[in-house]
């Protein structure tokens, strides 16, 4: 996970910039004029934005549209993805640990005795 | 600022073990027992404490060994305190897990919820793991981009998608 992605999103009017382009892709002038900010600030945070790279421009007929990158959403899904991996494995070790000899006498004896359980 | 994260996230498995009942229960309370499965290949538990009564608290600490790689020497601690505690029945705790030296970027704060049947000579668990919040504010709204609009991120993607199709 990228600290930038984070610290580029933690500034109100990005994040507002951010769900703005969530709809639609747009030009520096649209989003002046929606969140009602001035220009020049407007372009300040997207280049921040650019810079993490949350956004990116393009042009379209004579106007630069912005909009967003998806990688760095999916980057951030898949860290609480890891989190959710590590618990599956974590309860697979415990199947392991139950079966093993040093599950404890009740694990032993299901071990030694698996003719009867399964 | 008002929070994007509106909602936990709840994870949830559900696994049947071949062992009785109050065997499982000691494995998810008895430190020595834990110890032996709560870390992944290649980590070991350095440190597990575990004060099993309401409002005690759980500490256990995974390090990386050295297959590890690059991660060799890392460690995750998970500390919470217990809410709920029915011997050989369910337990619940509020807790944090987090990277150590990492923490403003990497903690997720998480209820943890286990109940425990009997199914025959089997028992079976119930985990469900509800994210109540990631650190900072800003990794909040991000987390709040990523579950309370993902609809709106899938629509993103076929955009993408669907722009690369028609790029010259």
């Amino acid at each position: 996970m990228d600290a930038t992605t984070f610290a580029a999103l933690g500034e109100p009017t990005r994040l507002r910039i951010v769900e703005l382009l969530r709809e639609q892709p747009r030009s520096v002038g649209d989003i002046a004029r929606v969140l009602t900010i001035r220009q020049p600030q407007v372009s300040k945070h997207l280049r921040v934005l650019r810079e993490a790279g949350v956004v990116t421009v393009e042009p379209v007929a004579r106007r630069r549209v912005h909009h967003l990158r998806a990688e760095p959403f999916e980057q951030i899904g898949s860290w609480v993805g890891s989190f959710e991996r590590l618990w599956d494995t974590r309860l697979d070790r415990l199947d392991a640990f139950l079966r093993s000899a040093d599950g404890g006498p009740a694990a032993t004896d299901r071990r030694d005795g698996r003719p009867d359980h399964t | 600022m008002r929070p994007l994260f509106r909602r936990a996230r709840e994870l949830t498995f559900e696994r049947s073990y071949s062992a009785p009942i109050a065997t499982v229960w000691d494995a998810w309370t008895r430190p020595e027992m834990l110890r032996e499965w709560w870390g992944p290949d290649n980590t070991t538990v350095t440190d597990c404490e575990i004060d099993l009564r309401v409002g005690g608290d759980i500490l256990v600490v995974m390090e990386a060994g050295e297959k590890m790689g690059k991660y060799a020497g890392t460690r995750w601690p998970m500390a919470g305190t217990f809410s709920l505690i029915e011997p050989h029945s369910r337990l619940a705790y509020d807790a944090r897990s987090w990277t150590e030296g990492e923490e403003e970027t990497t903690t997720i704060e998480h209820t943890n919820t286990l109940i425990l049947s009997a199914d025959g000579d089997r028992t079976l668990i119930d985990l469900s793991i509800s994210i109540t919040a990631i650190g900072s504010g800003a990794k909040m709204a991000a987390f709040g981009m990523k579950w309370g609009y993902k609809a709106q991120l899938d629509g993103l993607e076929t955009y993408l998608a669907t722009r690369g199709h028609a790029a010259p």
